[in-house]
């Protein structure tokens, strides 16, 4: 794999010299969009089949056999529809929200490692750059509530800003644990930390367990889903910040909340669950290539995102803003100070 | 103690694993949805859908005019219009429901005296503009002349509870 | 001929000053705000190029991430009346100029002392491996070490000063307590009663009128 690549390289820059560096990496950044993007439409309807099955239906099953081809339906649907602005909107602004929501939640891949190496940058600082990009997606959404000149756009804005800056804290608290972990700031460094004899025992979600719950509850929060997609809140604000968006646009905001699961999936796995790394250093186990278990481990936790909403109702909001400030901040300072502690000692084995 | 075990059960998210283990255990349940088109739910005798009007066997229209359904309609869906027709009967030279605002309580269908509007135990008929609900006599007898031989049947099955 | 790296410093500075200038030009807040933000973000980039990943990275987490999040919140929930902001400018204006005109003198003074030659030519170049966030934090907890942790205690006692400001208990509200209501068990709500069957009541006058 990795020799195959370097031939490409050395093919390709003897072909077209300095000019070949940007073609590589627009090269790199297609070949993660594109199949996020085939990952979106398909999770959507992974999410319509679970959530059909845990509440004894059987989902969609009328376009294509299985109804595997609705996705593609829905996509031509979308993108047929007539986007309405409504009048009184603020014109360049409710354009931009969307395309705001999409591109940190794009962006932000640019550090995810996929195997040894294979990440289109292997930054330094890549842990902070995604705390970054995720405290961006913010933007699109309060500038959609804004622009969109709506009362249920803007009290759905404002629920979920304050929300997402909330649960943003308890988040960046869960990955200081992992970075003092790991002592590295490099996602790639973090899995290779992670490698051990012990296989699944020397990931970091058995150390830092309440962490790693706090992270992907947080991660819930974080992509406004259910049960804390007050944002949204059907049942309240009809569907808050995006109710006056119909078709493409209303696709992007779409796009971008998937997009979020899918990286929130792949960050806790990077983090805590090991990356690529096998369960165990075995023969049968360690032969299949480290994309694979990347990708086993997102779809396990792209699967408890839908096996929640299926199961639980939305909380309320007042008990969200309590949930993330009174008990996971404390919670992961407190867990902070225990790893730092436990440190020093030589009981600390990761 | 009680306080201890508490507090685990709290950070252990005891609860809300229960309840994914219930919404789990569904997840592999069997499936109760009806595929539509292709399967369908049993259907009662009584069941009560698209109106009709019936005939006798001569071929004579069972409908006398008396406007007890008109009157009786707690959607003001029928429109009914008499006059005497040449033998001296008096006949409807008018019958309309409208389907949009009927709301299939069946009533029509109690209050006639001589079993004339009838509902049948169609369900599946749609309207592409929004007159095609508009159902007229002339309609309402073909649905009725189409359909006897159900309708007479589940009146026989219903006679005896009557 | 100009290097890319020039090149892209300059783009980021036309950028930082434009939005910078439209900041205080234009006239919608919300506006504003937003191009506070684009500021932010060239700055960032600026300072990416000076090999300050950590800096650049913090800067917008923490200002763009959550500090304009809630400049923005409270903008647009406020009702700006933009007349009676511009009541007053000429009154105020002499003021305002000579505030700049020090700030202006203060910056070049500083800057002219200390930066004379070219720019970049004061700045050491680093290897790949050299890590910005690294040689941070070694400062902060070693040579700088008394003043940061002053700022961190200040920052404390700031939050505690907010909290305590802010924080009064009233007297008989009735919030619920969540922890309390988690905790609650059937057998403290609920009581069975045991109790024999009812027996028939002997039948009154009332009852026999009734029925007759």
């Amino acid at each position: 794999m990795m020799e195959l690549l370097q031939a490409v390289q050395q093919i390709g820059q003897d072909l077209l010299g300095p000019a070949w560096l940007p073609v590589w990496t627009v090269a790199k950044i297609l070949v993660i969009v594109v199949p996020i993007m085939l990952t979106v439409a398909y999770l959507t309807l992974a999410e319509r089949k679970v959530i059909g099955f845990m509440q004894i239906r059987i989902g969609p099953n009328r376009v294509g056999p299985y109804g595997l081809l609705q996705p593609l339906a829905d996509g031509v649907k979308l993108l047929f529809k007539e986007i309405i602005i409504p009048t009184g909107a603020n014109k360049a602004l409710f354009v931009a929200a969307p395309v705001l929501t999409l591109v940190p939640a794009l962006a932000a891949w640019a550090v995810v490692p996929f195997d040894v190496g294979m990440a289109v940058s292997n930054a330094n600082a890549g842990l902070l750059y995604i705390l970054a990009m995720t405290s961006l997606g913010v933007y699109g959404i309060i500038i959609a509530g804004w622009a969109s000149n709506s009362k249920y756009a803007f009290l759905g804005a404002l629920r979920s800003a304050a929300q997402i800056v909330s649960y943003e804290i308890a988040m960046g608290f869960a990955l200081v644990c992992v970075l003092m972990a790991s002592q590295s700031m490099n996602l790639g460094d973090i899995v290779q930390g992670q490698q051990s004899k012990a296989g699944l025992f020397g990931w970091y979600f058995i150390p830092l367990f309440p962490m790693f719950l706090v992270y992907l509850i947080s991660g819930v929060a974080e992509t406004n889903r259910a049960p804390f997609d007050v944002a949204e809140g059907e049942s309240e604000i009809v569907a808050g910040f995006h109710v006056e968006y119909s078709g493409m646009t209303f696709a992007l905001f779409f796009l971008a909340e998937y997009a979020n699961m899918i990286l929130i999936a792949a960050l806790t796995s990077i983090m805590f669950l090991g990356g690529w790394l096998p369960p165990f250093d075995v023969a049968p186990l360690n032969m299949i290539p480290g994309l694979f278990w990347l990708l086993a481990k997102m779809s396990v936790i792209l699967f408890l995102f839908l096996w929640f909403r299926a199961t639980f109702p939305r909380y309320r909001y007042d008990q969200l803003m309590r949930l993330g400030w009174k008990v996971f901040i404390p919670l992961t300072l407190v867990w902070v100070a225990v790893v730092g502690a436990w440190m020093q000692t030589p009981f600390w084995l990761w | 103690m009680e306080m201890i075990k508490n507090f685990f059960k709290t950070f252990l998210l005891l609860e809300l694993v229960k309840g994914m283990a219930l919404t789990g255990r569904y997840f592999f349940a069997r499936k109760i949805t009806v595929q539509f088109p292709e399967e369908k739910t049993p259907q009662g005798f009584r069941f009560r859908g698209l109106h009709a009007q019936r005939r006798y066997a001569s071929g004579e229209e069972r409908c006398i005019g008396c406007k007890l359904c008109e009157a009786i309609c707690p959607a003001m869906a029928i429109n009914i219009e008499i006059a005497e027709r040449a033998d001296g009967t008096r006949r409807t030279t008018r019958y309309d429901i409208d389907l949009t605002k009927c709301i299939f309580c069946g009533f029509c269908e109690e209050s006639c005296p001589v079993d004339a509007i009838v509902e049948t135990r169609v369900l599946e008929y749609h309207g592409e503009k929004r007159g095609d609900l508009y159902y007229t006599k002339t309609m309402l007898l073909a649905n009725g002349d189409k359909l006897e031989e159900q309708i007479a049947g589940d009146r026989a099955v219903d006679a005896k509870y009557r | 001929m100009i290097s890319f790296e020039a090149l892209v410093f300059y783009l980021f500075a036309a950028l930082t000053v434009f939005a910078a200038l439209r900041v205080i030009t234009v006239r919608n807040p919300v506006y504003a705000a937003l191009f506070l933000v684009l500021a932010f973000f060239s700055m960032a980039g600026i300072w990416m190029l000076l090999e300050a990943e950590f800096l650049a990275v913090t800067l917008v987490l923490v200002y763009v991430g959550a500090v304009m999040v809630l400049f923005l919140f409270v903008v647009m929930m406020l009702d700006v009346d933009l007349a009676q902001l511009r009541e007053g400018f000429w009154r105020w204006f002499p003021f305002g100029a000579v505030i700049a005109a020090i700030m202006v003198f203060e910056m070049v003074m500083v800057l002219g002392a200390r930066q004379t030659s070219e720019t970049g030519a004061g700045l050491t170049r680093h290897a790949a491996d050299y890590s910005n966030t690294k040689e941070l934090g070694r400062l902060i907890y070693t040579d700088y070490v008394y003043p940061f942790e002053l700022a961190a205690v200040l920052l404390l006692v700031a939050i505690v000063a907010a909290i305590a400001l802010t924080l009064r208990r009233r007297k008989g509200v009735k919030s619920q307590d969540v922890a309390k209501q988690v905790a609650a068990r059937r057998e403290d709500n609920i009581r069975i009663v045991q109790m024999p069957a009812e027996k028939q009541m002997p039948v009154t006058g009332d009852q026999e009128s009734e029925k007759a």
